[in-house]
């Protein structure tokens, strides 16, 4: 508690880039009400999109030209060169996200389905800024409520509502078992603040086991990992292609974030080990056994999965396992190829929803089976998806291997001459080669199998989706950049690190 | 530094930059690209004169040297210098060049690919002038490489007619192996002295300290490491330079156009080769200790020289081809300048490449004036007679014969010939090379006289007599002026050839005895005296007496009968038939490389294809099988052995997916059950940890 009085103008300066998009959202709703109530659908959808993307791109400007650095009430909100990259990388996926929904034109209620999303953009910016457990439970709070609407937000399709209830069942539910983590660490510290609580853990108790499990719970449900990972497929599949990507990208990096500073720093007093064969407890076997359960399920259960969405569901469930590996390491280096890793998966994802969303306009469907004659009908979109998806699988010139790549050798550094996590890395490189498996499904089915009807050559393309097409391409771009050239994201990352530890 | 010094690189990149835009015009754009390089030509001449003015008062060397890559800790430099061999020779190349350019826009006229002509042409005095100006071995080698590829697309740029492109080979591989030899020297010579600059103030190859190290060092035979790099430097030279034994090229790249044979064969680019061994003289007379008698490297030019000079004057007196007795005239003053250069130093070498330049440049434009005036006839049998049609070609060609006969006291070729033998007379080995030169000198006047009596005298045997070969295809002429009617060329042909003539006489008076100021400037040293050096005056009338005989013998054999039909036979044929033809086929030489040489290389190249045909793709063939049985085995194995376990076991890991997508039953109770039961199993675990 180093300055007992806040001023208001650090608060100021370190809460702007969230009042922007407060202030951009509202703008949008009553535009959308307002000066647009004439347009169609098309031009509001656009409209709306567009203006939340300049406020986000506002909002990246000021993090990026001013460097709002700072440490209000001991951790309650801080501002350093990491958080903006963070920041800064959240509001790119934002932007990406509500270019893709510009093209939609599922609800008529544009105006709100952009002030949510920017809602939930600012919960991510609280979450990733702060280290003080009430502020991190009100961000999830708000960045969760958000999302549930936005998985409801079809409101013709039952499916939607069906999986969206179950979402916010589930969330809710973990949702309380964080709360009754969070009471616990509290009541053991006499603190929130995650660096108070560090200083005063000793050793493992049962009131913090219980701690421990139930925030694993809690956060596991935000990164969907397994078992906490029910909700994912049905959201996938059901939730407008931008909700389920927003979900799919900006709240996982904001949830990683948390839980690698929740773990590292909250629970530094009880942190067991790994190394197989002499597990010691404490919270790093918990994550490790989370992260073996995900990489196997997630990417076995993959294999099964005939819809494209669903699949992606289950391989993000193996995705989480891996980046939960760079919890288990704990190191800044393992930190910087988490964040690499989380920004490149999030983008492929991104990429990979809007050629769906586009797919599922033209043909109705998602399904492996009816992807045939898309190398032919559409050369540009199949080629950006077979970016995306050997990205997400980790071949070699994209920036899906290089994340795999940095993430395993941290992994593996952490602790140079005993390797505690070799079995856990073995694990990972082992199911990741099972991935390639049904990625490679998708891209056969759009490129080598012949359609069954000459229908699906001809090229069915439906109003509004130029800006995704665009998108597309750029986040094909941006993913192949990354990964020839990693060092434009790592180096300012390493540079901002020695900042956090 | 003077800022020329700075700027002498522009000189060939002038003509180079001219050479790279006319090769970006269409075939249709003629006067942009003759205009592209006459006016680039003449910047450069502006600029050489320029250069000489700078040299003129600085004669020490000026370089710019600038690194040019650096690999590992070594830097490897390029630069260009400024010194009065490179002034001099800049001055005759640009100035020569320049003519035989305006020349060409008359002499190509008619030809389709005009654009093309000039652009080679272009790049031609680029590379030249690069030659000139390096300061760099490796520099002078690029650009001495860029001037053998114009010399070879330029001899064949008739390429349609096969004996022009056969030429072009030729030329273009026997220079290579002269080249080959050049190629080992610089490689060694960086090796030894780690650096190719020449000189980079103290530290160059050519300055006393690496030469000194050099010239200490021995390998075989005693032969010390300058004189070995010397004269594997001086293998280029033999092959740029049309030297015994690599001489072949040069009287067969008479197929390719008079100017070009003017511009490249007789002028400039194989005096490059003599060029080259002036520039590196220091390194070739390096003496590690005081000695008396020249180094081994300087003997062997002197003699290389010696039997160059005495061989292609015999083998001209018998040709019959205006331009191959030329060519062979070429060989044999090319051999002259060897001669000076290893018995009497650079300044004796450069003064008769640079009068014979001239000279001889006026002797190949004047013969393209006869050739293009006789409609492409270039047998001189059928000639003749030619001085009432063609009155200027006759008085200028009649210099420039009389120049490279070395008629007494007027004409420049006579001063500069008279250095050489005068020097070859005073070599402290032997005696040897003088006679030869002599002998050379006295055929040399016969062989000049026994053409111009051909040419010019007698009665004319152009009409109606058989018929007209057309080895030089600019037979548009034919259509314009009937058939067998000499007729003066145009002014833009025969200008030159006026200048050209001017400066066959005026040149000599630059090196005569009486007023050296040649030599004390190529020398550096300012003191323009007079040397009276005993024996001068004896071998001046030596010479004299040497040259009007030969003018005598020639005028009594050809001359005083003037010849009636073309299909009489020559006087020495009559007399010595068997001598006559085979001084007519060179000694036979290119017969023996094709019965030994080429012969040889057929021979390989059939035992190579055999062993490639045999026995490389028996085992390729071999080696393939071996990997299809082994593709064959690995297949069975795959489908029978590998598939049926990877079959079964990919079912059970199906059916596992299926057992685990089995929890996914779509109940949203069942799924918070799984939370539960995670939540109890994960903290069971660690409580049981905990309590134990």
């Amino acid at each position: 508690m180093s300055s007992i009085q806040p001023t208001y103008s650090q608060l100021l300066s370190l809460a702007i880039p969230q009042m922007i998009l407060v202030g951009t959202a509202l703008l949008a709703m009553s535009i959308d009400l307002l000066a647009l109530r004439r347009a169609t659908l098309s031009t509001r959808s656009a409209a709306t999109a567009i203006l939340g993307s300049l406020g986000c791109a506002a909002a990246a400007a000021y993090i990026a030209i001013i460097h709002p650095n700072g440490n209000l009430l001991g951790g309650v909100l801080l501002g350093n060169a990491f958080i903006q990259l963070l920041q800064i990388a959240i509001l790119a996926l934002t932007i990406a996200v509500l270019l893709l929904a510009a093209g939609s034109t599922f609800t008529r209620h544009v105006g709100e389905y952009v002030l949510l999303i920017l809602m939930a953009t600012v919960g991510m910016l609280f979450l990733v800024a702060t280290q003080d457990l009430l502020v991190i439970f009100v961000s999830i709070e708000l960045l969760s409520l958000s999302l549930y609407t936005l998985a409801a937000f079809n409101k013709q399709s039952r499916f939607s509502w069906e999986a969206a209830l179950k979402y916010f069942l589930f969330g809710g539910m973990s949702a309380a078992f964080l709360l009754f983590g969070f009471s616990l660490l509290y009541g053991l510290s006499n603190s929130t603040s995650l660096s108070e609580i560090g200083a005063h853990i000793h050793g493992l108790s049962p009131l913090l086991a219980i701690a421990i499990v139930c925030v694993a719970v809690g956060l596991g449900f935000k990164v969907a990992a397994a078992p906490f990972h029910f909700w994912a497929p049905d959201i996938y599949q059901a939730a407008p292609a931008p909700s389920a990507a927003f979900i799919a990208s900006g709240s996982k990096v904001a949830s990683f974030i948390v839980f690698f500073q929740l773990a590292s720093i909250g629970f530094a007093g009880a942190q067991g080990s790994a190394t197989w064969g002499h597990f010691v407890r404490g919270w790093i076997p918990v994550i490790a056994l989370v992260a073996a359960l995900s990489m196997v399920l997630g990417n076995f259960v993959a294999i099964r999965q005939s819809s494209v969405r669903r699949l992606l569901a289950y391989s993000a469930v193996a995705h989480a396992g891996y980046m939960l590996l760079a919890l288990t390491a704990h190191t800044p280096q393992s930190l910087a190829a988490l964040v690499y890793y989380v920004v490149t998966y999030s983008a492929a994802t991104i990429g990979a929803f809007a050629v769906l969303s586009i797919v599922e306009a033209q043909t109705g469907s998602d399904r492996i089976g009816d992807l045939p004659g898309l190398s032919r009908r559409e050369p540009v979109l199949s080629f950006c998806l077979a970016i995306f998806l050997l990205s997400l699988a980790g071949i070699p010139p994209l920036a899906g291997f290089f994340g795999k790549f940095y993430l395993f050798v941290a992994a593996l550094q952490s602790s140079p001459e005993s390797m505690p996590l070799l079995w856990l890395v073995i694990l990972a490189i082992a199911t990741s080669a099972v991935s390639l498996y049904y990625y490679l499904r998708v891209l056969k089915a759009s490129y080598i199998t012949t359609p069954e009807s000459s229908a699906a050559l001809t090229s069915g393309r439906v109003s509004g989706e130029e800006i995704p097409r665009v998108l597309c391409v750029l986040l094909a771009a941006a993913v192949v950049l990354l990964g020839a050239w990693p060092s434009l994201l790592l180096r300012p990352l390493l540079n901002a690190l020695p900042r956090v530890f | 530094m003077t800022w020329i010094v700075r700027y002498v690189c522009l000189i060939p990149a002038l003509p180079m930059l001219a050479a790279g835009i006319s090769a970006l015009l269409p075939q249709r754009s003629r006067k942009p690209a003759a205009g592209l390089a006459i006016v680039s030509m003449a910047a450069s001449f502006a600029l050489a004169l320029c250069a000489f003015a700078a040299a003129l008062s600085n004669p020490s060397p000026q370089v710019f040297n600038f690194s040019w890559l650096q690999f590992g800790d070594q830097t490897l430099a390029l630069g260009w210098l400024l010194d009065p061999l490179t002034a001099v020779m800049l001055v005759m190349v640009t100035f020569v060049g320049l003519l035989i350019f305006i020349y060409s826009t008359g002499y190509m006229e008619h030809d389709e690919n005009f654009t093309r002509f000039f652009c080679f042409l272009a790049l031609f005095a680029g590379g030249m002038l690069g030659v000139i100006i390096a300061n760099s071995l490796l520099l002078l080698f690029m650009c001495w490489e860029i001037v053998g590829l114009t010399s070879y697309l330029l001899i064949g740029f008739w390429y349609q007619n096969p004996r022009a492109a056969a030429a072009a080979k030729k030329a273009f591989i026997t220079t290579r192996i002269g080249d080959l030899g050049f190629l080992i020297g610089m490689v060694w010579l960086y090796a030894q002295a780690h650096t190719l600059l020449f000189y980079d103030s103290g530290r160059g190859a050519l300055e006393s300290g690496a030469v000194s190290h050099l010239a200490v060092t021995t390998t075989i035979y005693g032969l010390t490491l300058s004189s070995a790099i010397g004269l594997l430097i001086f293998c280029g030279a033999m092959g740029k330079s049309g030297q015994v034994p690599l001489h072949v090229w040069l009287p067969d790249a008479m197929e390719g156009p008079t100017p070009v044979s003017a511009l490249i064969h007789a002028a400039t680019m194989v005096a490059a080769g003599v060029f080259l061994i002036a520039r590196i003289y220091p390194l070739m007379s390096a003496h590690g200790v005081e000695v008396v008698t020249p180094t081994i490297a300087l003997q062997v030019v002197t003699w290389v020289g010696a039997i160059t000079a005495l061989f292609g004057a015999t083998v001209a007196v018998a040709q019959w081809d205006i331009k191959r007795i030329l060519a062979y005239s070429t060989v044999s003053q090319l051999g002259y300048m060897m001669i000076g250069l290893g018995v009497g130093g650079p300044a004796v070498g450069m003064f008769h490449l640079i009068t014979h330049a001239f000279f001889k440049a006026l002797l190949f434009l004047g013969a393209g004036s006869v050739i293009h005036g006789c409609s492409g006839e270039q047998d001189i049998r059928r000639m003749g007679g030619l001085r009432k049609y063609m009155p200027l070609t006759f008085l200028t060609y009649g210099i420039g014969m009389l120049a490279l006969s070395g008629f007494p006291l007027v004409v420049s070729g006579f001063w500069s010939k008279d250095a050489i033998l005068y020097s070859a007379h005073h070599w402290s080995v032997s005696q040897l090379p003088f006679y030869m030169a002599s002998l050379g000198a006295l055929l040399t006047a016969f062989y000049m006289t026994r053409q111009v009596c051909y040419v010019f005298f007698g009665t004319l045997r152009l009409p109606g007599h058989g018929p007209v070969s057309h080895s030089e295809p600019d037979s548009e002429d034919t259509r314009h002026h009937g058939a067998g009617h000499p007729h003066e060329s145009p002014a833009v042909m025969t200008a030159p050839l006026a200048i050209l003539a001017f400066f066959a006489f005026a040149l000599g008076f630059l090196g005569t005895p009486l007023w050296p100021w040649f030599q004390s400037f190529l020398n550096g040293d300012h003191s323009v005296a007079a040397e009276h050096e005993p024996g001068l005056v004896a071998t001046m009338a030596a010479s004299s007496v040497i040259a009007l005989l030969g003018i005598f013998l020639g005028w009594l054999l050809y001359g005083r009968q003037s010849i009636a039909t073309c299909e009489a036979p020559d006087v020495l044929e009559r007399a010595q038939p068997q001598t006559f033809r085979v001084l007519h086929q060179a000694y036979f030489i290119d017969a023996i490389y094709d019965a030994t040489f080429v012969r040889l290389t057929r021979w390989t190249a059939k035992l190579a294809d055999l062993l490639d045909r045999f026995l490389f793709h028996g085992i390729v063939q071999a080696i393939s099988f071996g990997v299809l049985g082994l593709a064959w085995v690995d297949s069975f194995v795959d489908n029978y052995v590998v598939n049926f376990g990877f079959d079964s076991s990919w079912r059970s890991i199906s059916m596992g997916g299926r057992a685990m997508a089995a929890l996914q039953g779509g109940r949203v109770q069942a799924y918070l059950r799984y939370i539960g039961l995670a939540l109890v199993a994960l903290v069971l675990y660690l409580l049981w940890g905990v309590a134990r």
